[in-house]
């Protein structure tokens, strides 16, 4: 009987000597303890161990029950009398046995298991994790930095719940583990806090490096991946709850203000090799742009942080950050980024930020990132999103800005439909200076033929694929158009009237050439087309197009019909507009010769 | 306790344009004389509060005073007007309109739309100099502010006047003209032109070099001045004309500096500059590294100038003893060449100084395969394996007592 065993084995180590116990009594008392508790005499091994007399015994080998205790814990159900007992065992264990030694156990269990059982695993032995290090007089902190990461580690293999739906489920428990971690670590965090106050000594500095690493690594995961709006009839949101948690850690010990400054202040000579120095940049990158994202969108902590900064420097700070984000392919990152760059774009007055600005290459990075959201991302929110930052973006610059901007755009999207709402953008803007009676020499004058000169032409003359560049070709034809209503000849405050020889050249005259082109080219298509619709429907597919795994079907002739008729549409409405064009230059220039 | 009315009252109006945005009254005066320089590192102690008399923040509930660099624009422009205005020791009252803080758009959360601030501010400052790389090696007081936020970035075109001393004797005076990077070419330091990237036209301020941005090892015996000396230089930006970005070029021309620039490179090299030289080859590597869309012949032109980039920058740093960047670099060149000869024995030379000796020596070994006649490469590798011997030596003597000395420790 396995009670009678654990009797034995008990009597026999009462009147050994603790220097006596041999490996053999260990594997015994294992052994014993392991069948009372797979057998359902938990009660009795729970009376056995809080017996006086069995301290000395409980103290040096009860750290090997720890591994079949944690499963019969999990194989009973909770009403049971047995998993009382199991649990009472387990903290009775907490009191009395070597901390460290049970520490190494209750560490091994965690790091034993996966999947579905981490965190309930892990909540399941918090509480007496807690109490043994509050025990362990050396290497504490060092014991916290590993059971932390240790718990991390296993946890970081787990999804986050992202929707209302799964947050709610909390299919593995993740959102309620995260919670019982900080609240698990927060004895730690009180201590740090006493002692800076009463003076600091080495031992300090080690526990606070535990929890800033713990901090930095949650900031990565799960909150970078979390979605942290407030979402409507979930009264407590577990990630925020989190956040906020980390946060008020990241306060308590001192780290929060010089983390949200780390590019200001070099962290000290900590790294003599430079390569570490860049390897924990890199690795930290993402939790700083998440502890700014927390901060300056769901304002967690801002009440700490100094309110005389400057709008223009707090985005030029976190660009470094948006930068990071927007480059990720993930939604939730590049929804962070997103929602942190138009935070601190909100923040400032039309107008109000310098060019100069321009010359950090972020400011240069970031809208080519964006530029390739809003025409990459398969997300559609998030594509029209970043078009409207972009537009924000543009708004805040002072002309000179603008100006620039468009320029490097223009330069670098290639993309018909982004340059076409450049092209759009210049138009306002010379609108504007031409309307307001301040002195804009960016968008009048000699600056604007420079990029006149960018946006009137066909990028590779009549070659050019006109369907492609449908956008940017109409976009232009209207900047065209207005300017040559709005300016007269006599003015010429832009400048369009001198250029008019050089626009027909490089944009007019090539483009009646690639219409007439395209045009007879797209009419013996479909004339060619529709021949061959008569004869045997041949499928010589030179190649096919899978999407998602799934093989799509080749184009009926009707549909290329349509296609191909289409783009004939297209020809002619770029057509009418070069017409009218022409037709309103040719107006005014008569209508100038006709005054002289 | 002075109140905002107070001020609104009979307080002084501190702002260039005289508009009353933002005014001061002086709670208990400074101690010293001078008042704060643009530039310089400023610590305040402060409370602020909003019209209604709410507290929005407060300096003393971090338990450190607030640090900023003067007239930068990093914070509200009441505060760059204030407090250039507080000497040190100064405690003070500002009452600031909105135009000069945070105007319509406000501070979510706590500050509202067109809000008028009040501040007790105390300027707790020692005044710094500006250190302008972090090492020590280059401080900069301005004397005379300059104009807007742009710089001269590498490759403009300035105009300066120079003083140079050294041991309070002056070696050098003169007005000159000259790229960025090349300041060499006029017996000017490569810290003047460090420098310069940071200084805004018209500014006028005094550089002290170390020696590592001085002349260095060499010195310059042209103006009498010994192996790695102290410099101190006045300079005055006059004007400047920046370099084009590299989006701003397209590829023909970035082809055709990239021809001018590693001659340029290549002279300095011969001259022992190597940090100029550096700036030279760099510059190719940041034109034509992201180039796309270039044709057949352009991309062979462009890779034959990155290659030689990428080997002679290895060579650069490989005297500038930064090792781990000529890997880098040596990467890079392999990466275009796989069997370059020269990449993979200077790739082997820098890891043999960073006592990698087997990459060192695989790196040896793949010179010979591509030319067995290299003699070099040869005796690199002997050295190779006599390093290695002799650190498995003192290994060996180091660990044999460690676990040892950690079974004495743990048994305490």
């Amino acid at each position: 009987m396995a009670v009678d065993e654990l009797q034995a084995i008990i009597q026999r180590c009462q009147i050994l000597e603790e220097a006596d116990f041999k490996g053999e009594d260990f594997n015994l008392f294992q052994v014993a303890g392991q069948k009372c508790l797979e057998t359902g005499y938990a009660a009795q091994l729970l009376e056995v161990i809080q017996n006086e007399k069995n301290k000395v015994i409980v103290k040096n080998m009860g750290w090997n029950l720890i591994s079949p205790l944690v499963r019969c814990i999990f194989m009973y159900k909770h009403e049971d009398d047995k998993r009382e007992h199991c649990l009472k065992i387990l903290d009775q264990l907490a009191q009395l046995c070597n901390p460290k030694e049970l520490f190494l156990s209750l560490l091994e269990q965690i790091e034993q298991t996966s999947g579905e059982q981490v965190c309930q695993t892990v909540m399941l032995l918090l509480q007496p994790l807690q109490t043994v290090l509050l025990k362990l007089q050396n290497k504490k902190a060092y014991s916290v930095g590993l059971s932390l990461a240790m718990i991390m580690n296993q946890l970081t293999p787990l999804p986050v719940p992202y929707t209302k739906q799964q947050i709610q489920e909390d299919k593995f428990g993740l959102c309620q583990c995260c919670n019982a971690v900080v609240d698990f670590a927060k004895p730690f965090v009180n201590e740090i806090v006493k002692n800076t106050e009463e003076s600091s000594e080495y031992n300090d500095m080690e526990l606070k490096e535990e929890l800033l690493k713990f901090c930095m690594k949650s900031l990565k995961y799960p909150l970078l991946t979390a979605q942290l709006e407030q979402i409507e009839g979930i009264e407590e949101h577990p990630f925020r709850h989190f956040a906020t948690e980390i946060i008020d850690i990241l306060w308590d010990i001192r780290e929060l203000i010089p983390l949200v400054f780390l590019h200001r202040k070099s962290r000290g000579p900590q790294w003599e090799n430079q390569d570490f120095a860049d390897i924990e940049r890199k690795n930290s990158a993402d939790s700083l742009a998440c502890l700014s994202y927390l901060m300056f969108v769901q304002h967690f902590g801002i009440d700490c942080f100094p309110v005389v900064f400057s709008p223009s420097y707090l985005l030029q700070c976190n660009m470094t950050h948006i930068e990071v984000l927007l480059k990720r392919t993930e939604e939730s990152m590049l929804s962070k980024g997103l929602d942190l760059f138009e935070s601190c774009l909100l923040r400032m007055e039309d107008d109000g930020l310098l060019h100069q600005y321009l010359e950090f290459r972020d400011f240069i990075n970031v809208p080519q990132d964006l530029v390739k959201i809003m025409t990459l991302c398969p997300i559609e929110h998030l594509r029209k999103k970043s078009l409207n930052i972009l537009q924000l973006f543009i708004d805040k610059f002072d002309t000179e800005g603008k100006y620039t901007l468009f320029r490097c755009l223009l330069k670098t999207s290639n993309h018909a439909g982004v340059e076409g709402y450049i092209i759009k953008n210049i138009k306002d803007q010379i609108h504007l200076s031409l309307t307001k009676a301040c002195d804009n020499t960016w968008f009048t004058g000699l600056h604007l033929i420079s990029l006149l000169d960018l946006v009137l032409l066909l990028p590779e003359g009549a070659e050019t694929d006109l369907l492609q560049n449908s956008d940017r070709i109409m976009a232009s034809l209207n900047l065209l158009r207005y300017l040559v209503i709005t300016d007269c000849e006599s003015d010429n405050r832009t400048g369009v009237w001198t250029m008019l020889a050089k626009i027909e050249q490089n944009f007019l005259k090539p483009l009646h050439v690639g219409l007439n082109m395209s045009k007879a080219h797209y009419e013996a298509e479909i004339k060619s087309k529709k021949e061959n619709r008569r004869e045997a429907h041949s499928s010589n597919t030179v190649c096919s197009v899978t999407v998602s795994g799934e093989k799509v079907p080749a184009m009926t002739t009707e549909m290329q019909l349509q296609v191909l008729h289409s783009a004939l549409f297209t020809f002619d409405l770029i057509e009418s507009v070069l017409a009218r064009v022409e037709e309103l230059i040719e107006l005014k220039i008569k209508g100038v010769m006709d005054d002289n | 306790e002075v109140q905002a009315a107070a001020l609104a009252e009979r307080g002084e109006d501190i702002t260039p344009a005289q508009d009353r945005g933002v005014l001061k009254i002086i709670k208990r005066p400074g101690s010293e004389d001078e008042s704060p320089m643009i530039g310089d590192k400023v610590y305040v102690h402060y409370k602020g509060k909003l019209a209604n008399g709410k507290k929005f923040d407060s300096s003393r509930d971090r338990n450190e005073p607030f640090v900023f660099s003067l007239g930068k624009g990093q914070v509200i422009k009441a505060w760059d007007i204030g407090v250039a205005t507080m000497k040190k020791g100064e405690i003070c009252y500002l009452l600031c309109k909105p135009e000069y803080a945070y105007g319509s758009a406000g501070s979510a959360p706590k500050i509202p739309s067109n809000a008028t601030l009040f501040f007790e501010a105390s300027n707790a400052s020692e005044l710094a100099r500006e250190d302008l790389f972090e090492d020590g090696g280059i401080i900069r007081r301005i004397k005379r502010k300059g104009e807007g936020y742009s710089n001269p970035n590498e490759g403009a075109t300035v105009e300066i006047h120079l003083e140079g001393f050294c041991g309070g004797t002056r070696f050098d005076c003169k007005d000159v003209k000259f790229v960025v990077g090349e300041g060499e070419d006029h017996d000017i330091p490569i810290g003047i032109d460090k420098a310069l990237e940071k200084m805004q036209r018209g500014e006028q301020c005094i550089l002290y070099l170390g020696p590592r941005y001085g002349f260095g090892e060499a010195g310059k015996p042209k103006y009498g001045i010994q192996a790695n000396a102290e410099l101190v230089y006045e300079v005055t930006l006059k004007s400047f004309e920046k370099a084009k970005e590299s989006w701003e070029m397209d590829t023909k021309e970035k082809l055709e500096q990239a021809a001018i620039v590693k001659e340029k490179g290549t002279m300095y090299f011969k001259e022992g500059k190597y940090l100029q030289a550096v700036i030279q080859y760099g510059k190719i590597v940041s034109w034509l590294e992201m180039e796309y869309g270039l044709s057949e012949k352009e991309s062979k032109a462009s890779d034959s100038f990155l290659l030689a980039a990428f080997l002679n920058l290895a060579m650069c740093y490989l005297k500038l003893r930064e090792y781990t960047k000529a890997v880098e670099c040596c990467d890079k060149a392999l990466g275009l060449d796989q069997d370059n000869e020269k990449g993979l024995y200077r790739r082997g030379e820098a890891r043999l100084l960073m006592n990698e000796f087997e990459l060192a020596k695989c790196d040896f070994q793949k010179v010979l395969e591509v030319n067995p006649q290299n003699k070099a490469a040869k005796s690199q590798i002997s050295v190779c394996q006599k390093k290695t011997k002799e650190h498995n030596e003192r290994d060996r003597r180091i660990y044999a007592n460690m676990f040892t000395k950690f079974a004495e420790r743990d048994a305490k």
